[in-house]
């Protein structure tokens, strides 16, 4: 019997029955909407953490001397982050060096921070901010731009000048009515002159920048910090991602040179890039795609044994059209089919629901919370697969059954 | 089978020795016992007997619905005997032509798509399938109800579209079961009318029946008592409703 005659039959007792349908179908929807959900929603953290995240956290084509590895990917090795732990603090020495070893970088920057810093104006204040100490080249590396007033400049590093770029989430708490360049506020018992405002970034890790305040180095490390010429980081940022890898190698072996470790020794610190984060994601990832569909299978077998009892009704409902259809011919394949075709079609319906609703869904997510949201190709093709895989699974048996069905009796049926 | 190949090849229906035995328990039913039944091409045939009698067993085995515990049965000079189901779907599908007392439509579909099923399982083309099965609902003269559902036609109007069903591949035989069991007196006559229209343009009609006016409308009765023929050729009393099984 052709393919789309036993579709169109299908559609018709789904038609006909269609209360009946959706309830029978609710397992399928379920399991199939939840996994359209999450997986949009984590190919879209995916997706960002890839185009946006990584670089806008580490920027793009460079890379970072810091003191120990800081995000560790894989099962954590506690033996190794003891030893990190000793690695000697960063300095000026090592900025110098680093520098010489990277003459061809295409901007330069080491900086140091305290975070959960407050930060007041007035009668205004704001929580849990970043005072970032960075050397002029800072915002160029991270790629921040300043939107309004200046960024810092050589003379405010030279000089140690109290002067700050704040973040745009600063700049609407603390001055929500006038312009906050050429104000005076305080953190850490320290007064600075606002002299830009960082354009803002926004969406699910926005507040990296948005809350940050930036000062020059030299103000920081005179003020605020608490280890003189402390430096938690040394980026390096290069023309080009061909020319990353060189740079990394001669700055690791500058620093190795200028610290006396020997060949066996390992380096005593960590030069990290954005792929560093990026393998962690994908660690994450990796774990999420594998549990998901294991955990919807769960709620697809539920649904597949509800099919299986809607179908196990539907063949002794229809006990006398299967004794019909035999007597004008129908083969026992043809029954097969049918009964397979309609369990099919029926989970596959459901399934198409549960694609509409947890598209519907994950888009609602995406409005009302910061995650993002990417619909994928691929998963939806998965997703329908398991319908279809489910459907046939479930219809197996209550086709056999009808197929097996003896003409005479099904026919004498009532 | 080869020594037991009938001899006139006019013959649709050749059986020879024809049993069907049941086996309920302990018990053995013999349903149908020796029964030897030939049926010619272009007869009208109707089957009588009292319940019980066997003529449900006879018609199960004749429409290939079932498969005789021993005898021979040659249709349209195939042995059927022995088949098994599937080759026996496709005789059923390409020789017999099926009408019951309960008309048996689906009673989603409209008057088009049941006339369509046998062709469905024939392997036609849908634009054929279409074009036959209007076919033969305008020789049932109903070419102006195809698009209608069961519900939507008067009974008579509903054994015309299983009529026209059982036509529509050109079986060899149709093949009725009480087909005016559900109908008045009027319809009756009605459908008995597309009976004879059909016996007289050359098809080969077997009737299984238990009223004897209805009966009256076939060349020959065969007449089976406790699975066994007692006669190739009942002598019809005139009037109707005398004699009652």
């Amino acid at each position: 019997m052709r393919f789309w005659e036993g579709i169109r039959m299908a559609l018709q007792q789904i038609r006909a029955q269609k209360l009946k349908s959706f309830f029978s179908l609710l397992g399928v929807i379920i399991g199939i909407t939840f996994l359209i959900a999450v997986i949009t929603i984590v190919e879209g953290m995916n997706s960002y953490v890839r185009d946006d995240f990584a670089g806008s956290l580490f920027g793009v084509n460079t890379f970072t001397v810091v003191q120990r590895q800081q995000i560790q990917t894989g099962r954590a090795d506690e033996e190794r982050r003891r030893r990190q732990a000793r690695n000697p603090q960063l300095d000026l020495d090592d900025v110098a060096v680093v520098r010489a070893a990277a003459p061809d970088a295409k901007f330069f920057a080491y900086s140091a921070d305290r975070g959960l810093s407050d930060v007041r104006y007035g009668s205004e204040s704001r929580r849990n901010i970043r005072v970032i100490g960075g050397s002029e080249e800072y915002q160029l590396v991270q790629g921040w731009k300043v939107e309004e007033g200046r960024g810092l400049t050589a003379l405010d590093e030279q000089r140690a000048l109290p002067v700050a770029v704040i973040g745009s989430e600063i700049a609407e708490k603390l001055f929500p009515t006038t312009s906050p360049l050429g104000k005076r506020i305080r953190t850490g018992g320290y007064r600075f002159r606002v002299i830009g405002v960082l354009e803002k970034q926004g969406g699910f890790v926005g507040n990296v920048r948005d809350a940050s305040i930036l000062i020059p180095f030299s103000t920081y490390d005179a003020t605020l910090s608490q280890r003189r010429e402390g430096i938690e980081e040394i980026n390096v940022k290069v023309e080009t991602e061909a020319a990353l890898e060189p740079a990394i190698a001669r700055v690791e072996e500058a620093l190795r040179r200028d610290r006396g470790l020997r060949p066996a020794e390992e380096n005593d610190f960590w030069i990290q890039t954005s792929n560093d984060l990026l393998s962690a994601w994908n660690t994450i990832n990796t774990i999420l795609l594998a549990a998901i569909p294991g955990l919807v299978s769960i709620s697809l077998v539920v649904g597949g044994i509800v099919i299986m009892n809607i179908m196990l009704l539907s063949v002794s409902d229809r006990t006398r059209e299967i004794g019909l259809r035999k007597s004008l011919g129908a083969k026992r394949k043809d029954i097969l089919f049918q009964f397979l075709t309609e369990a099919s079609t029926l989970s596959i319906v459901g399934s198409a629901i549960g694609i509409a609703i947890g598209l519907g869904l994950a888009r609602l997510v995406e409005e009302l919370s910061p995650l993002p949201a990417t619909v994928s190709l691929p998963w939806l093709l998965v997703a329908l697969t398991m319908g279809l895989g489910v459907g046939v699974l479930s219809g197996i048996y209550p086709a056999y059954r009808a197929s097996k069905l003896d003409p005479i009796e099904a026919l004498r049926f009532e | 089978m080869s020594e037991t190949t009938p001899k006139s090849v006019d013959n649709i229906i050749t059986t020879r020795d024809l049993t069907k035995h049941y086996v309920m328990g302990a018990e053995t039913v013999k349903a149908l016992n020796g029964v030897d039944v030939e049926i010619e091409r272009n007869e009208y045939v109707a089957i009588m007997g009292p319940s019980g009698s066997g003529k449900s067993t006879l018609m199960n085995l004749i429409g290939c619905l079932d498969t005789p515990t021993s005898g021979e049965y040659v249709l349209n000079g195939q042995p059927v005997q022995g088949l098994d189901d599937d080759e026996l779907a496709r005789i059923r599908n390409r020789e017999i032509g099926f009408v019951f007392q309960t008309f048996n439509l689906l009673p989603r579909a409209t008057a088009l798509h049941n006339v369509e099923l046998p062709l469905i399982y024939a392997g036609v083309s849908s634009k054929e399938r279409q074009k036959r099965a209007a076919g033969a609902l305008e020789r049932v003269a109903l070419g102006d109800r195809m698009d209608h559902k069961p519900n939507e036609l008067s009974g008579g109007q509903r054994q015309r579209v299983a009529i026209a069903r059982a036509l529509v591949n050109e079986p060899s035989i149709l093949l009725a079961d009480e087909p005016t069991g559900n109908l008045d007196s009027h319809t009756s006559a009605e459908i008995m009318q597309v009976f004879h229209d059909l016996h007289g343009a050359g098809q080969t009609v077997i009737m299984v029946t238990h009223e004897y006016d209805i009966a009256a409308n076939a060349g020959r009765v065969i007449t089976l008592v406790d699975g066994k023929i007692s006669s190739h050729d009942a002598k019809l009393p005139t009037e109707v409703g005398s004699h009652a099984f």
